[in-house]
């Protein structure tokens, strides 16, 4: 493969936009402006950069594409591999789509150490991409570590009253989490290397390592605690309301948005396919809590005062969704999960981004505080209610589509979970739609409330693309869905166990082949 | 492999160039500022001073680059051994030295204590923890350790006016003794048991038969605590905190690096050479009684697993509820020597070569982060707790930042040399199957993390309390800093020129015999 390496391009134009911003002074307002300025312009040329992906990728092939393979430490047999398939292509595309739109949004509502802000925006979208585009274990988890460097500083020097609290609170849940997979990612390099000969991080050679039942139960665990604490899953899920609440709304965002979809993506990616076994033992724990996690969030998100809260904790529910779809794995269900991965990031993004605006005008996100405002800000207020649909799931809108998927495949494998479930679905409704007349409808009670301007236009300018983005994967699914059909059939013929997991094709180009190769 | 080995300048040169280079020139500096320079200006004196002391270590370390690395033998009647593995540490040795070196020439200036018995001390001690990493011989090795321990207890007292700068070298000094004295009598048991101070020859001794005796094991221990105590290792890490907090900044990183640095080479040859139980299976003839030595392992293994892990826990532990950023730098120091243990203890090649790895970048972090804490520091005592880094990264970017920068590879952050150091120890330790002491490990780095994050976070995420001048930065400390910055950098992106070098270097231990 002579192309160029875009999936490197798209990954590190990133880092190269932190560069210039830092010979700029943001002493005076117009170096503000110009910081500001270059990262936006960054981000929407790696979001272009991105979209040539799109051309580059083939849905019909089961395989990684764009692979991108050099080694890094041919020592220990890391390298530095990349490449996308149909479960991270659209993953990759949400996190380029939303960053531009984020940094857009923090025009004025970021005023302080404006410099530092937009880099560490920068180096946090390098980091999330390549997260989702590396195919060695090694090489990921340095990815998944130098995330988290970004955004405890995003959450704890821009944040709240409570920021520092939640900075660490975020930081150390992660931390905990990763690093025991680090034990185990060494672990299984181990098991691998007797059972092969060859010393290897590169994910597609470790795919199909078999281990000692008890190991795989315990690497299982312990890649699943990581990802569930990231995703995060009912009980490890309690940094994630108060990072939300404290972080700034452009952190806000980009948690919900991307940050939360490293977690699930991490079990499609990781935990499931590489432990087959462990992942088979602990379904009916996993299905349970998911279910628990669902119903939980919802029903804790109906009595919250706080808007912002409230959406956190719809955060919770909905990721419940996704983790059941992808453990109900069957064809619906898992690319429902993947679907409603992308739905939560655009509309939860879309939610956070909208409370942000009224709180740069009001500075209080107490649904008390509020009422009877969509007389005042019609245009806010419309586009708040296309939002909420989205998020309830109505027919035509993006959740619709994901929420069906998951609970028609929930109902093929696990006909109790699917009820109780889709029981969280009425839940949703209520909670959002009462927040919604509180918030919007009635008299207007606080005269505070009564000198509101309407969106300007910088803000219907991000929301639009987004309002855009729920119809059009609401109304043509297909062409979201065209991409992923393949790539989610060899994962569910990866974590199945009836399948021969050990006949799966191998990346084009073999790994240890080369490097040793390269070593001699 | 005894060279023959006629008397002649060259073949000297050829084989001690690097330490005849620090010996000489601290001896001749000695004299130079006696007799030579007492007229000039006192600043001007030690700030030439310092830089020709520069000079004479890069000298050094050019020689042992271009000579010493090309050796493999043993000289000086079996005193010495020249191979890598003690090429490699000679090089850390003296990397540290030139970064200590630099921070002096700022350190002198700002703190206005113009004296250049600094260098001078600064010398010796180099030489005296060089020597202790090439010799092979008990003997030689204790006194080797004595001359760097007696001019560091000097460099501590180096603040003659400040109460615990006296107070640091009184307690460093006496449990110093202390912990001598005990790798003094191992030895003593040793000579009495086999009759040779030499280790490859006690090994030999040793080996037809003698390893079950109780009389070695109680040898080995005693050694185990004299170099333990150099190293900061729990239960003999007491004196550490308030010999680091009360030296003055510059010494105590010069401490924190080379006397580890010194005392991990000296202690990984001798478990290596003399006691490991791959001896057993090295395929040389003198080893009559194979299982002996491949049970003998175990005993010491089980001491190292149980100090590394009450290390890395009490370290990491203690170092949270400290107030004073100096006192948390030498408890984090404490748990550092814990993960380094744990490459002794898993004994493979991963394991030596991540000792070695982590050494290297353990040097330039930790010195990195305490030539920042004596720009903050400004005049001593100037700015020490927590509680004065509030806010500082915006009046002091470039002091913050590099504070930053080597707390998160401290912290074993990627993609800094501490996460590369910490992911090589773990996976040497996890190829030898200690997953729970591993996981555990990596707790501990966990609550590490917490810590080091704290003083970020007090950099960035909080107002000033009150107003802090820090330190000018000087010339030299900006040099030292930037190379201490991009070398974690560095070898944390491409650690694998490192990871081969110390990989060569850490398989020339089997040619000691």
């Amino acid at each position: 493969m002579t192309q160029a390496p875009l999936l490197t391009y798209v990954t590190f134009l990133p880092f190269l936009g932190v560069i210039p911003t830092l010979f700029v002074s943001q002493k005076s307002e117009a170096g503000r402006s110009l910081i500001r300025w270059i990262s936006l312009i960054t981000s929407i040329i790696v979001f272009i950069v991105s979209l040539r992906i799109y051309n580059g990728f083939d849905g019909n092939i089961a395989d990684f594409q764009l692979v991108e393979l050099k080694s890094w430490i041919p020592s220990f047999g890391i390298s530095y591999h990349m490449g996308v398939d149909g479960i991270s292509f659209w993953l990759i595309l949400l996190t380029t789509f939303l960053t531009p739109i984020t940094i857009l949004s923090t025009w004025t509502a970021i005023e302080k150490r404006v410099k530092e802000f937009y880099i560490s925006m920068l180096v946090l979208e390098t980091a999330m991409l390549g997260t989702f585009c590396a195919l060695d274990i090694f090489l990921f988890y340095v990815f998944w570590e130098i995330m988290l460097i970004p955004m405890y500083f995003i959450i704890g020097v821009w944040g709240g009253e409570r920021r520092i609290y939640a900075a660490i609170k975020f930081f150390l849940f992660t931390a905990v989490g990763s690093l025991l997979m680090l034990v185990c990612i060494i672990g299984l390099v181990y098991f691998h290397k007797e059972a092969t000969g060859v010393l290897t991080f590169n994910l597609t050679e470790l795919y199909g390592t078999t281990l000692p039942h008890i190991y795989e139960i315990l690497f299982f665990a312990s890649f699943a605690l990581a990802f569930a604490i990231k995703v995060p899953m009912w009980p490890v899920h309690t940094w994630l309301p108060d990072a939300h609440v404290e972080a700034p709304t452009a952190g806000s965002v980009i948690l919900a948005g991307i940050l939360l979809k490293m977690g699930t993506y991490g079990f499609v990616r990781f935990a499931m396919p590489l432990f087959p076994d462990g992942s088979a033992f602990f379904t009916p724990l996993i299905i349970t809590l998911s279910v628990i996690g669902i119903i939980y969030g919802a029903l804790v998100a109906m009595v919250q005062p706080d808007v912002k809260k409230l959406v956190a904790y719809s955060s919770v529910s909905h990721l419940g969704y996704c983790m059941l779809g992808l453990y109900v794995l069957n064809q619906q269900g898992v690319e429902g999960s993947i679907y409603q991965m992308l739905n939560h990031g655009i509309s939860t993004g879309a939610l956070f981004l909208l409370v942000g605006i009224v709180y740069e005008r009001r500075h209080t996100r107490l649904i008390s505080e509020y009422g009877g405002i969509a007389k005042i800000m019609p245009v806010y207020a419309t586009i708040f209610f296309i939002v909420t649909l989205s998020s309830i799931g109505l027919p035509t809108t993006n959740g619709f589509i994901g929420e069906f998927l998951i609970l028609l495949g929930a109902f093929k494998a696990n006909k109790l979970a699917a009820v109780l479930a889709a029981s969280g679905v009425i839940l949703g409704a209520i909670y959002m739609l009462w927040m919604v007349q509180r918030v919007f409808y009635g008299e207007v009670t606080n005269p505070k409330n009564l000198n509101l301007k309407d969106v300007s236009c910088r803000e219907v300018v991000y929301m639009l693309p987004l309002v855009v983005c729920i119809f059009w994967m609401g109304l043509f699914p297909n062409f979201f869905m065209e991409k992923m059909h393949v790539s989610v059939d060899k994962f569910i013929s990866q974590v199945s166990k009836n399948n021969n997991y050990h006949n799966l094709p191998k990346c084009q180009i073999h790994h240890a082949s080369l490097i040793q190769s390269e070593h001699k | 492999m005894y060279s023959d080995y006629a008397f002649s300048l060259e073949q000297l040169w050829k084989i001690a160039g690097g330490q005849l280079v620090l010996l000489l020139a601290a001896l001749l500096i000695i004299c130079a500022d006696l007799f030579l320079m007492q007229k000039s200006d006192d600043t001007k004196k030690a700030s030439v001073i310092g830089w020709l002391t520069v000079a004479v270590i890069m000298a050094a370390l050019l020689h042992v680059i271009n000579r010493e690395w090309q050796l493999t033998e043993v000289v000086f009647m079996g005193v010495f051994s020249m191979e890598k593995y003690s090429a490699f540490i000679v090089i850390t040795i003296l990397m540290a030295g030139i970064l200590a070196t630099l921070f002096g020439i700022g350190y002198i200036r700002n703190n206005k204590v113009c004296r250049s018995e600094y260098f001078i001390l600064l010398l010796f001690a180099l030489y005296g923890a060089i020597a202790m990493v090439q010799s092979v011989d008990l003997l030689m090795m204790f006194i080797a350790l004595e001359i760097m321990s007696v001019a560091v207890y000097v460099l501590a007292a180096f603040l003659k006016k400040d109460r615990r700068s006296q107070e640091a070298a009184i307690k460093y000094f006496l449990l110093g003794c202390f912990g001598s004295a005990f790798f003094l009598f191992g030895t003593a048991l040793l000579y009495g048991l086999t009759g040779t101070v030499n280790l490859s020859f006690i090994a030999k001794v040793l080996s037809v038969g003698m390893f079950e005796r109780p009389e070695v094991l109680v040898a080995l221990a005693m050694i185990m605590a004299g170099l333990f105590f150099k190293m900061a290792i729990v239960p003999f890490h007491m004196w550490t905190p308030d010999v680091y907090e009360g030296s003055p900044a510059v010494v105590t990183g010069f401490m924190a690096t080379v006397i580890k640095a010194g005392a991990f080479g000296a202690f990984l040859k001798i478990i290596t050479v003399t006691f490991s139980p791959a001896l057993a299976y090295s395929g040389q003839p003198v080893f009559h009684s194979v299982l002996n030595l491949a049970s003998l392992g175990v005993y010491w293994k089980a001491v190292i697993a149980a100090s590394a892990l009450l290390t890395m826990f009490i370290g990491n532990l203690v170092a949270v509820s400290q107030k004073n950023v100096k006192r948390m730098l030498a408890y984090s120091s404490i748990a550092h020597a814990g993960y380094m243990l744990l490459g002794i203890l898993a004994a493979n090649d991963e394991g030596r070569m991540g000792v070695l790895y982590y050494l290297f970048s353990y040097t330039l972090m930790n010195l990195g982060a305490f030539g920042v804490l004596y720009l903050i520091d400004g005049t001593e005592r100037n700015a020490q707790t927590l509680e004065d880094y509030q806010g500082l990264g915006y009046k002091y970017p470039v002091h913050s930042f590099l504070m930053a920068l080597f707390l998160i590879s401290m912290a074993g952050l990627p993609p800094t040399a501490g996460f590369i150091s910490k992911f090589y120890v773990f996976l040497s330790v996890i190829k030898e199957g200690y997953f729970v002491l591993a996981a555990l490990g990596i707790l501990t780095s966990a609550i590490g993390s917490y810590y080091y994050l704290r003083v970020i976070y007090m950099l960035y995420m909080k107002e000033p309390v009150r107003e802090i001048e820090c330190g000018r930065m000087t010339l030299s400390s900006a040099v030292a800093l930037i190379f201490a910055a991009i070398g974690v950098l560095y070898l944390g992106i491409l650690p694998e020129w490192l990871a081969q070098v110390a990989q060569a270097a850490q398989s020339t231990l089997a040619f000691v015999f």
